[in-house]
């Protein structure tokens, strides 16, 4: 495995675990405690924890192979990133024009605001799976 | 893929050159030079010429197309 597929991996694990976290914890406490900073205090911490492990994580597959990690990507690797780029702009897209109907329709903004996280996240995921497709595909 | 190659054989020819020996000489990952040797991913031309160099020979040795 590549060091950029394994850098895949770590993306799609932090963003599953951190952000799962975060929308399932907001979730569970929607109604009682949003308008208390809850949403607010969570994001920071999701953030906070997101940088955590992707550092962590990162720094524990450039301790087995540093070589790998300092190289620079070569052009299939280039390829399969812009492809995957490509993918996530389209789920960020209509998640924002969505997001757009929403708000036109009146939705308070701490929701639209967790709602366009969301979109944001769930490109992340998307990026990270198509890149992981594409590496395990070839191309 | 329209494009198959001959990276194997040469590989074998020229000393059992490795994968990663050979990822080194053009600046890849061994993970693209496999890509490369599976007909899974076709080069650009400029790692064509690359990969022919490594082996000293044309870059039709290397590369060939085939028709549908």
């Amino acid at each position: 495995m590549s060091f950029r597929e394994k850098s895949a991996w770590i993306a799609l694990i932090a963003y599953g675990v951190v952000f799962g976290g975060y929308f399932y914890n907001l979730w569970q406490g929607w109604d009682a405690r949003y308008a208390a900073g809850l949403s607010l205090g969570l994001m920071v911490g999701a953030v906070v924890m997101l940088v955590i492990i992707t550092v962590g994580l990162t720094i524990v597959a450039t301790f087995f192979n540093p070589r790998a990690a300092n190289a620079p990507a070569d052009e299939r690797e280039t390829l399969i990133e812009l492809k995957a780029e490509r993918i996530a702009s389209y789920t960020l897209s209509v998640g924002v024009v969505c997001l757009i109907g929403a708000l036109l329709m009146g939705w308070s903004g701490i929701l639209v605001a967790n709602l366009l996280l969301a979109a944001m996240v769930i490109a992340e995921i998307v990026k990270a799976l198509a890149q992981i497709a594409h590496f395990r595909a070839g191309a | 893929m329209p494009i198959e190659n001959e990276i194997r054989r040469l590989r074998f020819e020229n000393g059992e050159m490795t994968q990663a020996q050979l990822a080194d000489r053009i600046g890849m990952t061994r993970q693209t030079v496999i890509a490369i040797e599976q007909n899974k991913y076709a080069p650009s031309l400029e790692a064509a010429f690359k990969i022919a160099d490594a082996f000293g020979v044309p870059l039709e040795q290397v590369f060939r197309w085939t028709k549908a």
